[in-house]
């Protein structure tokens, strides 16, 4: 065989011939690139922000209940029924699954939380001191005072509700809760913290107190739990966790449901999926721009050449390695994109991956679907978009480079040379 | 000749009956309804009831001392159990409060809870509230006037007026014609759906006034609950005055 064919060589050296116009159209698919890998990675940190600060408040990515507590979440549902269950194996149960991180128990009560002449409804939440921080941010919210503590008849409310009901740090509330033995469970609690979670919903309704003092204010047993919520190394790994958890709890004998919050917040799945499909919507719009700036150039550069090429053509060469010279040219150039894209796309994402940046100036928080979004620029990582995008370039460049190519394997030689 | 006669004077008879009743008949449901309120509740007046609830979950019996001046002023003080005597409740006109012994506290129920249960009974808030108002937030129309069950009866439809923040569809209502008392009232939600009914039995003479001393309420989505009211004494158009429904006699512990 005769040394390799030179094709590759000539689409390579085209390149080199108008160097600027060759970078500003690198520049330009470079930019694609740039545009589909950050923008599909600020949806997936919009994503991610959305479903770590939708669990992660106050939810966890994971709940373990009696069967029948959800929807109605009746004050007497608690898991394992009127016998209650034993708690701390029920914790320990859940925490072996290699998926959780961390497990907590929490009991619920609606009632009022008065102070003075301001009566406020709200949801009274028994919390575990220690455990609840390891599994939400309710408490770790804490911006003014610090958690209940234990035996001494102290209350973390939010915010919004201490606001309502005009109370500060050390003022006194009085709690009313309906009590499983049908009384009035009433107490004097003394405010030890004041949280924000940025929700207004949980800010003007959730007050904490620790667990025990909540079951004997109802009138519960200490075993007599509502739920037990569980943080989960990744989101994404609750459904399975919730499979595997379910099947461990299964001998404890006491009809649990194990719901990941992807059962608990459907709203929140649906919209990631939508996310997703955006994807190679935005991969699709981007590079079909690109075609057309390519193809520009890639017709220009033939048109300038076709001398040139009616030389080629005139000296024997067959139309199809003119075609290859010119579809080597366009990879080339894609390639080219792709080194001048990768260069600056992945340094900038991994700098906004770490710090993001503050967006307040142009919004500030909102909550969507129930979550928190901080107004910062959060971009998450997509390998798979990343390598997809970078095919998409190559392919967008190939594409259009078809017709120039065969504009140019099409010159005819003779009439193109006597200057025609 | 005198068949005629008679059978002419019987046609002059019925006719006064017919015109007099027309006159007399005035009495429109609105008017009865109001009527058979005022029946039950005097001036004023003053008791002692028993309130037992039955729920799924639990079952409880409540002795409480009750006042009431007119329409808008109530209050009820728990004597029984022990453990709950001196909780207490005042209905000053649209407001209530409640007494809370154990931790000598006063807590005036906010707007969104007057739908919560008053004292873990089938009540609500707002049942104390309301109650009195049916002729100010109901239009009441006749649905039946006639023997039931062997009683001249008549039977009400109450819709609430538009503008009424009232939370039930409909009310009908059964009062016994005689002597005014009530026998049931059922009722509808926004949809309709039968969601409770009182039934009142038990007439008996109290504090100078035949009035039911039992009153039943009944869930319609949870047959296995209830609640009953049993009136142990009832006295009527006593001497109270608008001052004895304060704050101060709330907190009063008996």
């Amino acid at each position: 065989m005769a040394a390799p064919a030179p094709w590759w060589r000539i689409g390579w050296r085209n390149l080199g011939r108008n160097r600027k116009r060759t970078f500003i159209t690198a520049l330009g698919l470079g930019a694609g690139y740039f545009a589909v890998v950050f923008m599909v990675g600020w949806a997936d940190g919009l994503k991610a922000e959305m479903v770590e600060n939708g669990t992660g408040i106050l939810t966890g990515q994971l709940q373990v209940h009696a069967a029948d507590y959800r929807p109605e979440r009746s004050l007497y549902d608690t898991i394992g029924d009127r016998d209650g269950a034993d708690v701390s194996a029920l914790l320990s149960a859940v925490v072996s699954d290699p998926a959780i991180e961390a497990a907590a128990p929490r009991v619920y009560a609606g009632g009022l939380v008065s102070s003075g002449d301001a009566t406020s409804a709200g949801m009274i939440m028994g919390v575990d001191i220690a455990l609840e921080p390891r599994v939400s941010r309710i408490l770790t919210g804490i911006e003014e005072g610090q958690v209940p503590r234990p035996g001494r008849n102290e209350i973390v409310i939010g915010h919004e509700m201490a606001r309502q009901l005009e109370i500060a740090m050390g003022d006194e509330v009085v709690l009313v809760v309906p009590a499983a033995d049908g009384s009035m469970g009433n107490d004097l609690f003394r405010v030890a913290g004041i949280y924000r979670s940025g929700m207004t919903e949980l800010d003007n309704a959730y007050a904490l107190i620790p667990i025990d003092t909540l079951q004997t204010l109802l009138a519960l047993e200490p075993g007599r739990i509502h739920e037990v919520a569980a943080a989960t190394t990744d989101p994404w790994l609750a459904p399975e966790a919730a499979r595997r958890i379910a099947q461990a709890v299964a001998p404890m004998g006491l009809e649990l449901e194990v719901v990941p919050w992807t059962v608990l917040r459907p709203d929140m799945l649906d919209y990631t999926r939508l996310v997703e499909s955006w994807y190679f919507i935005v991969i699709g719009v981007v590079f079909a721009i690109a075609i057309f700036g390519v193809a520009n150039t890639m017709l220009m550069a033939t048109f300038e050449r076709r001398r040139e090429l009616a030389v080629m053509l005139a000296l024997g060469t067959t139309p199809v390695q003119v075609v290859l010279t010119v579809l080597y040219e366009a990879l080339a150039l894609g390639i080219l994109s792709l080194v001048v894209g990768a260069t600056v796309t992945f340094p900038v994402m991994f700098w906004w991956h770490n710090a993001p940046p503050d967006l307040s100036f142009m919004y500030g928080d909102f909550t969507m679907f129930g979550a928190l979004m901080r107004p910062t620029l959060r971009v998450e990582y997509n390998f798979p978009v990343a390598v997809w995008s970078a095919v998409a370039l190559l392919f967008t460049a190939f594409v259009a480079a078809l017709y120039p190519a065969a504009h140019a394997a099409r010159v005819p030689p003779a009439d193109t040379l006597s200057g025609i | 000749m005198k068949g005629k006669r008679i059978t002419f004077a019987v046609g002059v008879a019925t006719g006064v009956v017919w015109v007099s009743l027309l006159a007399y008949g005035q009495e429109t449901p609105h008017d009865i309804v109001d009527k058979v309120d005022r029946i039950l509740r005097g001036a004023s007046s003053h008791g002692t009831a028993t309130m037992e609830v039955v729920t799924e979950h639990w079952n409880r019996s409540i002795t409480m001392e009750v006042w009431s001046l007119g329409t808008e002023y109530s209050l009820v003080r728990v004597t029984q159990p022990a453990k709950e005597a001196g909780t207490a409740t005042l209905k000053a006109e649209k407001d209530i409060w409640n007494y809370l012994p154990k931790v000598d506290r006063t807590i005036k129920v906010p707007a969104s809870m007057m739908s919560g249960a008053w004292m873990g009974s089938h009540f609500t808030n707002d049942d104390l509230v309301k109650e009195s108002r049916l002729v100010e937030d109901f239009d009441i129309e006749t649905s039946f006037e006639g023997e039931r069950d062997g009683a001249e009866v008549w039977e009400f439809t109450l819709i609430p007026k538009p503008e009424a923040a009232v939370v039930w569809g409909s009310i009908e209502y059964r009062v016994r014609k005689g002597d005014y008392m009530p026998l049931w009232a059922r009722y509808y939600d926004e949809d309709h759906v039968l969601a409770r009914t009182m039934e009142f039995s038990e007439f008996r003479v109290m504090g100078g006034r035949k009035v039911p001393a039992v009153m039943h309420m009944q869930p319609a989505d949870k047959p296995g609950e209830r609640t009953t009211m049993l009136y142990d004494d009832l006295e009527f158009d006593i001497d109270l005055e608008q001052s004895f429904f304060s704050l101060q006699t709330l907190k009063r512990r008996r």
